[in-house]
């Protein structure tokens, strides 16, 4: 469904098998400082010098002091720990190559439309969003294309080629080796950021798996449940907090129809008034609806902001039923009232798509008989009224 | 001839692989609604059942069922021309794949999963991008008013789908990167009063096989369509496609669009959105920038989406009038409910053959195997031709009376539970007793019990000269009067008399089936036990016109008759015969057949297993704690 990053580690273990000596080291395991020693005495490495390297698909490392060069194996540990201290979770020692600055380039794959988008530069380590005239650019579909590619590249075939398969047979969507070093022939890549099709997952064969994935960092405990509940149902749920003290909170529904309704809120000047972004779509049962809602009004209990408003909002839904969703919605509601109302909260209500006369009928008698009614509508209004009354409420 | 324009002018029809109720049956209500004369779903690629059951219009179609496309017979794979794949994101390149090999003269179809690997979907766009139309992976598909509903696209409530009216074709062509706004918009247009050319939903995924270049080549080369409607979002760079096209003049008519996302700019970091796409990544991905460009291409790129509204209603519009659009009582539609099971109809007992004419005898009597079973059944050769040909009636009769039947509905419950013939019919057989096929046994009886002695002959009938004084004829009028004690008892113990009684016909509205048999009586000497069959009926009838002699008390009454007269057998052999239940062998034996019936119209069309609607009546309240 999406392009998610894939750890340093796993993608050059694709790429280089069992040559390839990198250790991954995951913060949480016991014996964590030993693991990395023991495991290079394994791999016969006792006397070279190391790189360890924060290895969650981080950018911009070096600047950010994310890399520490030339570590004896003895100093892994002790690196390890700082860069934990950092707020990391996941590192890569690997044995240093030492190589000449010359020696380095630049090399990218991306799926596109076409086929396989494969830039190049001359120059190692550069920022190529910068340097867009350092870089040349070609499309790989055929060996014939992969034959031209190397030759105007100086690129070894076998190097393009091996990668391509790897690319493909693992779903990649994006491989970044910045910068490969080459030296009599052989290439070496030093630094790789790799993006996996998670869609993928089910094709492949223990290639990859939901561990090699970098999880995403630095979500709210509400985000994260939400991420959970996602991960669990067939249906579509997210959720976005952007400010905690804000007074005007989303229930929105559809991928396309959230964004006209933040949209909105934004252009009539109110966006930082917003206090979440998220959605859920795809015809989640009440249950699951009910989940989501309690972190989205338990979010706007938490706000400061003095005016607060509820806003119930979607365009006209082609699955996801109005009356089992505002059920599981009307369920959440219900354990709260009390507080709602204490807190002048109101909800404004915009909905279409299946059993929408039954559903808004339902949050109708129920916010008027709790005295949290703001304005219900149908598909018969503008997909945008029901934030504009909300807008007016907050702002009087 | 571009495709919208094949789709306007074509018969277009759907083969869906795998299965999803609203979205076949929305496109269903969409062809009854667009005045089509049948479905253009005419199959479904799933397994484990043979049919599925939806609503063309009020009344219900089923739906072949096959379990994969080499299954689909000749005559449906001709007439094939467009696939509805809603297989899941594993499943939906091979199978893709699979009906283009299947079907290659096919104009193109809809992916609808989401979760399709980008390697599959390049590879799809490699093989069939030029070849055929196709609308996704992911979104909703495509939509031509009144011709070709693709998917979700329009919505899948039967109101929605007419209040977009969405069977009336029109002159502005929908896109949309989203599935929902896609519907939202057509709702829009059709809410400004106009209507839509054609409509097709991108989807959110990040290689949809036809591209919005393509789509906007069958905007700018369909006729009918005057000017483009889009809705887009941040991420991607689709719109600078348009704004090339635009460019280039390879797209000349108006646009209107709106492009969402200026929310991001709210955010301290680039969030990613409800769809795989929307996110930003570089500069030229944001909603902003992307309306500067198209507005600079001189396209309408409205600031809010009320003001994009209020643009397209002032586009310009050319509806199509010249089609027939039937309008219907969308309530009614609403309202329709679902049959609860889908049977094998049978002749109406309405057109009973007739057996015998005045004394003549019009079935021919000498079937050998009805002469073959009566023999089995009577341990002796049959004598007489009437005796062959009335039992070969009562099985002609006999052998269905349609599913609504208990027996017939267990045959089929237990079928469609997946059990085999043996099972299914013994089900059915099981459910004979009492009060379902087994009256004719107890028919016999009372029948047997209410006639005493020999009858009177026809000169001593009630009326005539000699009935007073004859002692024959006071017997007689003992039994008349019997037959009323006799019905008397059984009303006072509350029982029915069996053999009498219908729930639909009556005195004035006789059983055509019971005229039918009632003539073999003609081809009798004497019959006695029709007689008191039809006293008792008498007796029955003054107190209520529904309480006729029926199917059951006629045949056990003039089977008593023939078995005395024409094979010669006596009371006491009759009373053995009753014991033994062989007048319920009269229904069991034609019905077998019948149960067998359904049991293989059940397994022909398998629909699955069979459950209740959820509508019970609940008589044992749930235990309070």
């Amino acid at each position: 469904m999406s392009r998610v990053k894939l750890t340093e580690y796993r993608a050059k273990k694709l790429l280089l098998g069992a040559a390839y000596r990198g250790i991954s080291i995951k913060s949480g395991l016991p014996f964590v400082a030993f693991l990395p020693a023991v495991a290079l005495a394994k791999a016969g490495a006792k006397k070279g010098r190391f790189v360890v390297k924060v290895d969650q698909g981080v950018k911009k490392r070096m600047k950010k002091g994310l890399v520490l060069l030339d570590q004896s194996p003895r100093a892994i540990p002790l690196a390890v720990s700082k860069l934990k201290k950092k707020g990391f979770s996941r590192f890569l020692a690997e044995p240093l190559l030492h190589h000449k600055e010359e020696d380095e380039q630049y090399v990218s794959f991306e799926r596109v439309r076409e086929g396989i988008r494969f830039m190049h530069a001359k120059a190692g380590g550069i920022d190529i969003e910068s340097h867009p005239e350092a870089v040349e650019t070609f499309i790989l579909r055929s060996d014939s294309d992969i034959k031209t590619a190397a030759k105007k590249t100086k690129l070894p075939e076998s190097f393009l080629k091996h990668t391509l398969e790897v690319f493909e047979n693992n779903f990649f969507a994006f491989l970044e080796i910045n910068p490969l070093v080459i030296a009599n022939g052989k290439t070496y890549p030093l630094d790789a950021a790799a993006l996996v099709d998670s869609a993928g997952a089910f094709f492949i064969k223990n290639a990859w798996t939901e561990n090699d994935i970098v999880e995403k960092t630095g979500n709210s405990r509400a985000e994260k449940n939400i991420d959970e509940l996602a991960k669990t149902s067939p249906a579509s749920f997210k959720l976005t907090v952007l400010n905690p003290n804000g007074s005007l909170f989303f229930l929105l529904s559809g991928g396309g129809g959230s964004i006209v309704i933040a949209d909105e809120a934004e252009l009539r000047g109110v966006g930082k008034e917003i206090g979440n972004y998220g959605e859920y779509s795809g015809g989640p049962t009440r249950e699951e609806t009910y989940l989501y809602a309690k972190e989205v009004i338990e979010l706007l209990l938490k706000s400061k902001a003095k005016r607060k408003a509820l806003v119930l909002a979607g365009g006209v839904a082609n699955f996801t039923d109005v009356k089992q969703t505002f059920m599981g919605i009307i369920d959440t509601l219900a354990e709260t009232t009390e507080r709602l109302r204490k807190a002048g909260v109101k909800v404004f209500v915009r909905r279409g798509g299946p059993n929408e006369q039954e559903g808004l009928a339902l949050m109708k008698t129920f916010l008027k008989k709790e005295k949290l009614l703001g304005t219900v509508y149908g598909s018969d209004v503008v997909i945008t009224k029901a934030v504009d009354d909300a807008i007016k409420f907050v702002k009087k | 001839m571009n495709y919208v324009e094949q789709i306007r002018k074509g018969k277009n029809k759907i083969l869906a692989l795998g299965s999803h109720p609203a979205i076949v049956q929305s496109i269903l209500d969409f062809d009854f609604l667009s005045g089509k004369s049948s479905t253009s779903v005419i199959g479904l690629i799933t397994g484990n059942r043979k049919a599925e059951k939806y609503f063309f219009g009020q009344s219900e179609v089923l739906i072949p069922c096959y379990p994969n496309i080499n299954a689909v017979p000749a005559e449906i794979k001709r007439r094939v021309n467009w696939m509805l794949n809603l297989r899941s994101g594993r499943r939906a390149f091979e199978s893709t794949v699979t009906f283009f090999e299947a079907f290659p003269q096919a104009l193109g179809g809809h992916i609808f999963a989401e979760n399709v690997p980008e390697r599959h979907a390049t590879e799809l766009i490699r093989r069939f991008g030029s070849k055929y139309l196709i609308a996704g992976p992911s979104g909703v598909g495509l939509l031509v008013p009144g011709s070709l509903k693709l998917g979700a696209i329009g919505g899948i409530d039967i109101r929605q789908i007419s209040a977009s009216k969405l069977s009336t074709p029109g002159s502005l062509a929908v896109v949309s990167t989203s599935g929902g706004m896609t519907s939202e918009l057509i709702r829009a247009v059709a809410d400004a009063g106009k209507r839509v050319s054609f409509a097709m939903a991108i989807g959110g995924d990040r290689f949809p096989v036809a591209s919005l270049t393509d789509i906007l080549n069958l905007a700018e080369t369909d006729k009918n369509t005057k000017a483009l409607v889009y809705f887009g979002e941040l991420g991607g760079v689709d719109e600078y496609e348009i704004v090339e096209m635009i460019k280039s003049k390879k797209f000349t008519k108006p646009v209107v669009a709106y492009i969402a996302g200026v929310i991001d700019e709210a955010f301290k970091e680039h969030v990613q959105f409800g769809h795989a796409k929307a996110l930003v990544a570089q500069k030229d991905e944001s909603a902003r920038a992307k309306r500067e460009a198209l507005r600079a291409v001189g396209a309408i790129a409205a600031e809010t989406f009320p003001e994009f509204l209020e643009k397209i209603a002032k586009l310009p519009e050319r509806r199509e009038t010249s089609r027939n659009v039937k309008l219907y009582d969308i309530n009614k539609l609403m309202n329709r409910t679902r049959s609860i099971l889908s049977t094998r109809e049978i002749t109406a007992p309405e057109k009973s053959p007739v057996f015998v004419k005045g004394k003549k005898l019009l079935a021919k009597g000498d079937s050998v195997f009805v002469k073959s079973i009566l023999e089995a059944l009577i341990g002796k050769p049959v004598k007489s031709k009437t005796t062959n040909a009335f039992a070969e009636s009562v099985f002609t009769l006999l052998i269905d009376h349609g599913g609504h039947v208990s027996g017939a509905v267990n045959t089929m419950i237990t079928a469609r539970a997946g059990k085999d013939l043996v099972s299914s019919l013994a089900s059915g057989l099981l459910t004979i007793g009492p009060r379902f096929g087994g009256a004719v046994n107890a028919a016999a009886k009372v029948w047997l019990n209410g006639v005493s002695g020999n009858p009177p002959s026809p000169r001593l009938r009630k009326g005539s000269p000699l009935f007073e004084s004859s002692p024959q004829a006071a017997r007689y009028w003992m039994e008349e009067k019997k037959a009323a004690e006799m019905v008397e008892a059984k009303t006072k113990a509350g029982e029915l008399v069996p053999g009498i009684g219908h729930l639909k016909y009556r005195v004035g509205l006789p059983d055509p089936r019971v005229e039918a048999l009632s003539g073999f009586a003609a081809l009798l000497k004497k019959h006695p036990y029709y007689d008191f069959a039809r006293e008792v009926e008498k007796v029955t009838t003054a107190k209520n016109g529904k309480l006729i002699l029926n199917i059951d008390g006629v045949i056990a009454a003039l089977f008593l008759d023939i078995l005395i007269e024409c094979e010669g057998f006596s009371k006491n052999e009759l009373r053995e015969f009753i014991d033994a239940e062989l007048f319920n062998a009269f229904f069991v034996i034609p019905r077998s057949v019948g149960f067998i019936a359904h049991f293989i119209e059940q397994k022909k069309n398998d629909e699955g297993l069979f459950r209740l609607p959820e509508e019970l009546l609940f008589v044992r309240k749930k235990r309070v704690k």
